[in-house]
C-alpha cells in the first residue's frame, strides 16, 4: 500500500536525494510561495474585518492554511521535484546471496529447520525476479565461503563454526573485480564472536555493497537451558579453593529445578541445585571447588538436561585454568614467641602451595628462622634490599611495633605491595596495628582500615565472629561449599580469646568477617587491592583456638589459612607475567601472547629479550619471540597461530644481557565447533545492525518481496543516478484531494466563510 | 597404758617419718608471695598438669588435695619451681605471660587453652579412658607436653604404662644432639644430667638406677616433636633451688636453657 502510494520502494527514499528538475532558479518558487499567502491572507483579513465574532476568528486561519498548502504543493509540482537515486545497471550486476550453511542452522523453530526455510526462500519469486534482472550468486557459508552451482544445491546445516566476519571479508577479497550489486545475508546471526568488526564495515562501505539480511529462526528458542558466562580465574595455585561464578540462562523451564556441576576430567568437584529464573532471564550461581594439582586443567562446567530441551549442547561450557604448583613464598615476620605463629606455621605446613619463611623475635636480641631456603637468608634480619625482599610474594606482619623497621624498610614494605605485586597481612597482637603504631608509618596507606589514634586496643577478652555479606561471598571464608551452612558455621566458631579494635573500614576496601566483643561490632578480617598488591588487616592473634578447641580432625583452622594466604599471593606475579588474549579460542586458532617483564627491582624491563616456546597437540613444537609494544614500558607481545584443535603450553623467558628477567609458563585451548551451540536464538540485533551499517535493510522471510524491489536501488557495482519523478505520486495527487476536501467540508460546516 | 615395744618403735618411726615428710614437703612448698599479675590474661601460661597418681588410686580412688594438703606426685617442687623459672623466661625471652603457674587436668577441656603443659613424676600418672583419649587429642591438635622427675628401669616401664594408654603407637626416640629443639634459641649440643636436690647432700647426679640422662621424646606424624621426655633429671628441682648457694649453679643454668628451649619449640612447632 504505501509503496503503491510513494511509488518507490523505501529504499529510494531513504538513499536518494530530493530534487527539482525545472530548469528554473528556485527563488520565483520561494517567492511564489510567498506570494500567494500574503494573498490569501490579504483577502482573509478583508473578511476578519467585516465580521468580528470571536468564532470567525479562529477559523479563518485554518482556511488560509489549507488553500495555502495546497496553492504551495501545486506551485513545487510546477518545479518538477524528483528523487535522485543511483540504480545498478541490469545485467551488469551481480547480486550474491549468501545463505548460512551452520549447525545452528538446523535447529527447528516452525516445524521446519532455518535452513529449509532459507532454501524455500530462496523458490521465492523475488529470487526469480532479480535472476531476470541481474546475475546472481549462491555462496553457503559457515566460517568459510563455498560458491554453489545455484538456489537448488543441497545444504547441510552442519558446519561447526558461523564467522559473518571473515566470510565478508572473504567475500570482498573475492568479488574484487567484480561489479557488485548487493549481498543478501540469509541467516539466523549466530555468529560466533556476537559480532562484525569495524574493518569488515569499512570494506563494505567503501565500495558501497549494501548487505540486505534476512533473519530465520526464533528469536528465543522454546525450551532451552543455556550456560551464558562463566566467571573464573585463569591462574591459581594448586588445591586451593576457588568460586566460579555461572551464569544460566533458559527459555520454557521457568520455575524448574536442575543442577550445575564442575568436573576435572571425570572427577566431580561441585555439583548444587539451582532453581531457574523467568524466562530469558538470567540466573547466577557459585559454585566453590579445591582445584587439583598443578597443571593446565580444563574444567567443565556443566547444567544437568530437562527432558524436552532441545538443544542440550549449550548446557556445558569450559575454562581453562592455569594450576601452578608454587610454592609462592611468604614472609612472616613476628615480634615474639605467641601460638598463633605456631598453629599459622602447622596450618601451612599441609599446603604444598605456599612455603612459609618465618623470623621470630625469640628474645630481644635473637630471631629464630623457619623455612628459609639457605643459612644466609634473613641471616641480618628483615631485608633492606628490593631484590631480597621481592623474592617474597607475600607478607605477614605479626605483633611486631613499627618501629621495629626502619624508614627505609618501610618504604621497601610498601613497594613490596604497590610495585612489586606483593600481598601483604597484618594480624592483632600486642605490639600490633594501633597499639604496634602503624598507624604513623610508611604503610598507613597501604591498610584497609583507619586505625584508631589510641593505645590499648588489644585486649585479650572473648569474641565472637561472624561473616558479614562480603563475607559470605568470598572464597577465603568460604569454609563448606554450601553458602547457608557456611555462614552458620561461622556463628559456631569457636570465641576467640584476643582481639583488637583495628579502627574503621576504608572505602573500597571489603570487610568480609566481624567480631562482636565488649558489647560492640568490629571488623575482625578486612581486604583491600592497593596498587599491583593487596593487604589485609586480621585483628585477632587468636584463631589458633579453632584448631585446639574444634574435634580433632576438624579441617577449619587449616582451610581458613590456606584460603586466606592463597588468596595473598595468588595473583602475585614474577618478574615475567606472561598472558594470552583468550584462554580459550573459538573456531580461530589466532592468540595474542603477552608478556609483562619486570627487572630486578620491578620496574617495567624495556630492553629485555623475550622468547616463547610452544607445545601443543601432535607433538607440535614452535618458537616465537616477543617484540616490545611501544608506548607500554615492559609490555611485549607477539601474535601466533594454534594450527590444530587441542591444548598449548607456552613458556615464556625473558633476559636482560646475561641476567634472566623471569619465566612463566601460560596454557590455552582451542575448541572449534563448540561455540555454535551456543546462543541459538536469532540474533536479530547483529543483522539489523550489519544491514544498518551497510546501507541494507533487515527483511523477514514472508516480506521477501520488497527486498527484489529494494536491491535495484543501489550504487554499489556499475550504476547509474536516475531522477524518480514524484509528481505523479498518487500520495500527491491524495494530499491535493484531502486538502480541498478539508476546505469545503470546514466551509460547509461552518457555514459563515 | 604401757604401750609393748614393738608397737613404741613402731610409733616412733613413724612419727619421724611424718615429721621429715611434713618439713620436706614445707620446705619445698615455701610461702611464696602471689606475683601482682596472678590475675591477668596472658599469652603463655606455665601450665602444670595434674593427674592422678597410682597410689592416690590404690587409696581413696580421689585425685590429689593439691599444693599444701598433698602429697600427690603431679604437685613436687610446686609452685616455687614454676615460679622461679617464669622469672628466668619473662627475663630471657620476649614470651607474654603470667608471673602466675596455672593448673591443668585432664577431666575437663580446659586444657585446649594451654597448648604447653609440664608434668613430673610421671612414672605414678594413671589415666581414666577419657583422660587418655583427652591428653591424645590434645598432644595431635597441636598441645606440648614436658615430662620430668623420673628415674630408673622402674619408673620408665609405669611412665610408658601411661603413656601407652594415651598414644598407644608412637615410638619413643633418643633425642640426638643436633635436634632442633636443643638449638631453638640455645645451642645445646653439650648436655649434662640435672640432679634433683639430693646432689647437695649425696654428689649423687643419679637416683635408682637412673645412671645417664634420658632426652628423649615421641613426634607426631609430621616429626614435630609433641611429647618431650627428662628421664634420668630432674629438672624441676633445678629451678627450684636455683637460689640454694649449695646447689651447683651449672646444673640450674642448664635446666632454665633446656626449659626455655622446650617452650620456644612448643611455641614454634
Amino acid at each position: 500500500m504505501l509503496e503503491w502510494l510513494f511509488k518507490y520502494p523505501p529504499t529510494v527514499f531513504l538513499h536518494g536525494q530530493l530534487v527539482l528538475r525545472s530548469a528554473w532558479p528556485r527563488w520565483p518558487l520561494v517567492l511564489s510561495v510567498i506570494a500567494v499567502g500574503l494573498a490569501l491572507g490579504w483577502v482573509m483579513r478583508g473578511r476578519r474585518a467585516s465580521d468580528t465574532s470571536r468564532t470567525v476568528r479562529w477559523r479563518l486561519p485554518l482556511i488560509w492554511l489549507a488553500q495555502w498548502t495546497m496553492a504551495a504543493l501545486i506551485l513545487l509540482l510546477l518545479w518538477r521535484p524528483a528523487i535522485a537515486v543511483s540504480e545498478l545497471v541490469p545485467q551488469a550486476n551481480i547480486i550474491a546471496v549468501l545463505v548460512d550453511d551452520s549447525r545452528s542452522m538446523s535447529i527447528a523453530d516452525h516445524g521446519s529447520t532455518r535452513l529449509q526455510q532459507a532454501a524455500q526462500a530462496l523458490q521465492g519469486r523475488w529470487f526469480a525476479s532479480l535472476g531476470r534482472t541481474f546475475q546472481t550468486r549462491v555462496y553457503r557459508f559457515d566460517s568459510s565461503l563455498v560458491r554453489l552451482p545455484g538456489p537448488d544445491s543441497a545444504l547441510i546445516a552442519n558446519g561447526p563454526a558461523t564467522h559473518i566476519n571473515a566470510v565478508l571479508n572473504e567475500f570482498a577479497s573475492d568479488t574484487a573485480s567484480v561489479p557488485v550489486g548487493a549481498v543478501v545475508l540469509l541467516s539466523d546471526g549466530g555468529d560466533n564472536s556476537g559480532r562484525i568488526d569495524r574493518g569488515t564495515l569499512e570494506v563494505l562501505r567503501q565500495r558501497r555493497i549494501p548487505v540486505h539480511t534476512v533473519g530465520f529462526g526464533a528469536a528465543q528458542v522454546p525450551q532451552d537451558i543455556e550456560i551464558e558466562s562463566v566467571a573464573l580465574t585463569a591462574r591459581a595455585l594448586a588445591h586451593s579453593r576457588v568460586t566460579a561464578s555461572v551464569d544460566v540462562a533458559q527459555s520454557g523451564f521457568a520455575g524448574r529445578h536442575t543442577s550445575v556441576s564442575v568436573r576435572d576430567g571425570e572427577k566431580l568437584l561441585a555439583t548444587r541445585d539451582l532453581l531457574l529464573g523467568a524466562d530469558g532471564a538470567t540466573v547466577s550461581t557459585e559454585l566453590t571447588f579445591d582445584l587439583p594439582d598443578a597443571g593446565p586443567r580444563l574444567l567443565r562446567f556443566q547444567v544437568a538436561a530437562l527432558p524436552g530441551e532441545g538443544n542440550a549442547r549449550n548446557n556445558e561450557l569450559a575454562r581453562l585454568v592455569n594450576v601452578e604448583a608454587g610454592p609462592r613464598r611468604i614472609l612472616y615476620v613476628e615480634g615474639e614467641p605467641r601460638w598463633e605463629y605456631k598453629f599459622i606455621r602447622r596450618a601451612e605446613e599441609d599446603d604444598a602451595a605456599v612455603q612459609l619463611v618465618s623470623m621470630l623475635r625469640t628474645t630481644e636480641n635473637k630471631i629464630y628462622r623457619q623455612g628459609v631456603k639457605d643459612a644466609l637468608e634473613l641471616a641480618d634480619g628483615f631485608p633492606t634490599k628490593p631484590e631480597d625482599l621481592f623474592g617474597f610474594d607475600g607478607l605477614i606482619v605479626g605483633s611486631v611495633d613499627a618501629g621495629y623497621f626502619s624508614a627505609a624498610q618501610q618504604g621497601l614494605m610498601r613497594e613490596f605491595v604497590n610495585r612489586r605485586g606483593g600481598g601483604l597481612l597484618l594480624l592483632g597482637g600486642r605490639q600490633a596495628l594501633a597499639d604496634g603504631v602503624w598507624s604513623g608509618s610508611q604503610l598507613n596507606d597501604l591498610l584497609p582500615v583507619t586505625l584508631p589514634m589510641i593505645n590499648g586496643t588489644f585486649h585479650r577478652e572473648p569474641a565472637r565472629v561472624s561473616l558479614t555479606i562480603a563475607g559470605a561471598d568470598s572464597p577465603i571464608t568460604r569454609l563448606v561449599d554450601d553458602r547457608a551452612a557456611n555462614l552458620a558455621l561461622w556463628t559456631k566458631l569457636p570465641t576467640l580469646m584476643d582481639f583488637q579494635d583495628p579502627g574503621r573500614v576504608k572505602p573500597g576496601a571489603s570487610e568480609l568477617a566481624q567480631m562482636q566483643a565488649g558489647g560492640r561490632t568490629m571488623p575482625l578480617l578486612v581486604t583491600e587491592n592497593y596498587g599491583r598488591g593487596r593487604t589485609a588487616v586480621l585483628a585477632t592473634g587468636g584463631t589458633w583456638r579453632w584448631q585446639m578447641s574444634l574435634p580433632l580432625g576438624d579441617p577449619t583452622h587449616a582451610v581458613f589459612w590456606h584460603q586466606l594466604l592463597h588468596w595473598l599471593v595468588a595473583d602475585t606475579r614474577g618478574q615475567l607475567n606472561a598472558q594470552v588474549s583468550a584462554g580459550i579460542l573459538q573456531d580461530d586458532g589466532h592468540v595474542q601472547l603477552l608478556a609483562d617483564v619486570r627487572d630486578r627491582n620491578y620496574l617495567p624491563a624495556t630492553d629485555a629479550v623475550v622468547n616463547a616456546h610452544l607445545i601443543g597437540p601432535e607433538r607440535l613444537q614452535a618458537d616465537v619471540s616477543l617484540r616490545a609494544v611501544p608506548g607500554i614500558p615492559g609490555r611485549y607481545q607477539t601474535d601466533w597461530t594454534a594450527p590444530a584443535v587441542g591444548t598449548y603450553v607456552a613458556e615464556l623467558t625473558a633476559s636482560q644481557g646475561a641476567l634472566s628477567a623471569g619465566r612463566d609458563t601460560i596454557a590455552f585451548q582451542r575448541q572449534d565447533g563448540v561455540a555454535e551451540n551456543f546462543h541459538t536464538g536469532q540474533n536479530v540485533a547483529l543483522l539489523k545492525s550489519l544491514a544498518a551499517e551497510t546501507g541494507g535493510r533487515y527483511w523477514s522471510p514472508d516480506d521477501l518481496d520488497g527486498l527484489a524491489h529494494a536491491i535495484p536501488f543501489s550504487d554499489a557495482g556499475v550504476s547509474v543516478q536516475k531522477f524518480q519523478d514524484l509528481w505523479n505520486m498518487p500520495a500527491v495527487f491524495l494530499m491535493l484531494l484531502l486538502l480541498r476536501a478539508a476546505e469545503w467540508l470546514l466551509r460547509r460546516r461552518w457555514g459563515v466563510v | 597404758m604401757r604401750i609393748p615395744g614393738p608397737w613404741r618403735r613402731m610409733m616412733l618411726v613413724t612419727t619421724v617419718l611424718c615429721a621429715w615428710l611434713w618439713v620436706d614437703h614445707a620446705h619445698s612448698q615455701q610461702d611464696l608471695d602471689t606475683p601482682g599479675d596472678a590475675g591477668e590474661k596472658a599469652e603463655f601460661y606455665w601450665s602444670r598438669l595434674r593427674y592422678t597418681s597410682a597410689d592416690e588410686y590404690s587409696g581413696a580412688g580421689r585425685r590429689g588435695f593439691g599444693y599444701g594438703y598433698s602429697f600427690s606426685g603431679w604437685s613436687r617442687d610446686y609452685p616455687k619451681a614454676d615460679r622461679q623459672f617464669l622469672e628466668a623466661l619473662k627475663r630471657l625471652t620476649r614470651i607474654q605471660m603470667r608471673s602466675y603457674e596455672q593448673v591443668v587436668d585432664l577431666d575437663s577441656d580446659d586444657i585446649y587453652n594451654y597448648p604447653w603443659v609440664y608434668a613430673v613424676q610421671v612414672a605414678n600418672w594413671t589415666f581414666t579412658d577419657a583422660e587418655a583419649k583427652r591428653l591424645r587429642e590434645y598432644l595431635l591438635k597441636g598441645g606440648f607436653l614436658m615430662v620430668d622427675d623420673f628415674h630408673g628401669t622402674d619408673d620408665w616401664e609405669r611412665f610408658m604404662t601411661g603413656m601407652r594408654q594415651v598414644l598407644p603407637d608412637r615410638p619413643v626416640e633418643d633425642l640426638p644432639d643436633n635436634d632442633e629443639i636443643f638449638h631453638v634459641l640455645y645451642d645445646m649440643s653439650d648436655r649434662m644430667q640435672i640432679p634433683g636436690e639430693q646432689y647437695v647432700n649425696t654428689g649423687r647426679t643419679y637416683e635408682k638406677d637412673g645412671y645417664v640422662a634420658k632426652w628423649r621424646a615421641i613426634r607426631d606424624d609430621k616429626g614435630r616433636i609433641i611429647v618431650a621426655i627428662c628421664h634420668n633429671m630432674h629438672l624441676g628441682d633445678a629451678w627450684e633451688w636455683a637460689d640454694m648457694p649449695e646447689y651447683p649453679e651449672n646444673f640450674s643454668s642448664m635446666a632454665f636453657r633446656v626449659g626455655i628451649n622446650y617452650i620456644v619449640y612448643g611455641m614454634t612447632h
